[in-house]
């Protein structure tokens, strides 16, 4: 095994958390939680696209990271106006 | 040499997400966890590319990484002034 599957397995807690306060936190730790886990999400796939040796993969991190920050943004200003 | 730099970086990077975290959930207000968003984005992510950088050299992927780090610092800082505006209207609404 890779040091960077174990590397991404290391960070499987650090989501856990963050999904733990997407759960369980009020609806402003849920938004920010959701931005953390966007970006730990991100990071995960990069090191799967290195560990498997994959290059594709690389394309759903950036994905990921894209439509993260386009959905927070809608979350946000949904919070801003009706929540 | 190249492979040893880069497991250093990539144990940075891992260890960057993991003090992020940790400081995620020691921060009291929303306002204030904001910041541990940027910490990954700059340090974890920052730290990954140049392990990257170390173990394939310039390639494909690594510009593909460098666009998604790139995104992240600049959609980042748009997203956190957007958050941070939707809880300080949020917080200030009667």
């Amino acid at each position: 095994m890779s040091a960077w599957i174990v590397a991404f397995i290391a960070l499987v807690p650090p989501l856990g958390m963050c999904a733990y306060h997407v759960l369980r936190g009020d609806t402003a730790d849920r938004l920010v939680a959701l931005e953390l886990a966007s970006a730990v999400g991100s990071l995960m796939l990069v090191l799967t696209s290195v560990g498997f040796d994959q290059p594709s993969f690389i394309d759903l991190a950036l994905a990921l990271s894209l439509l993260g920050l386009v959905g927070t943004l809608v979350f946000a200003q949904f919070l801003e106006r009706w929540l | 040499m190249r492979t040893t730099a880069a497991d250093v970086l990539l144990w940075v990077s891992v260890l960057n997400i993991w003090l992020a975290v940790a400081g995620f959930t020691r921060l009291r207000t929303a306002l204030d966890r904001l910041h541990c968003v940027t910490f990954v984005n700059a340090a974890g992510g920052g730290a990954l590319f140049f392990a990257v950088l170390a173990h394939d050299g310039f390639s494909v992927r690594l510009i593909k990484l460098g666009f998604l780090l790139l995104s992240a610092l600049v959609g980042g800082a748009v997203l956190s002034h957007a958050t941070g505006r939707a809880l300080w209207i949020r917080e200030r609404r009667p």
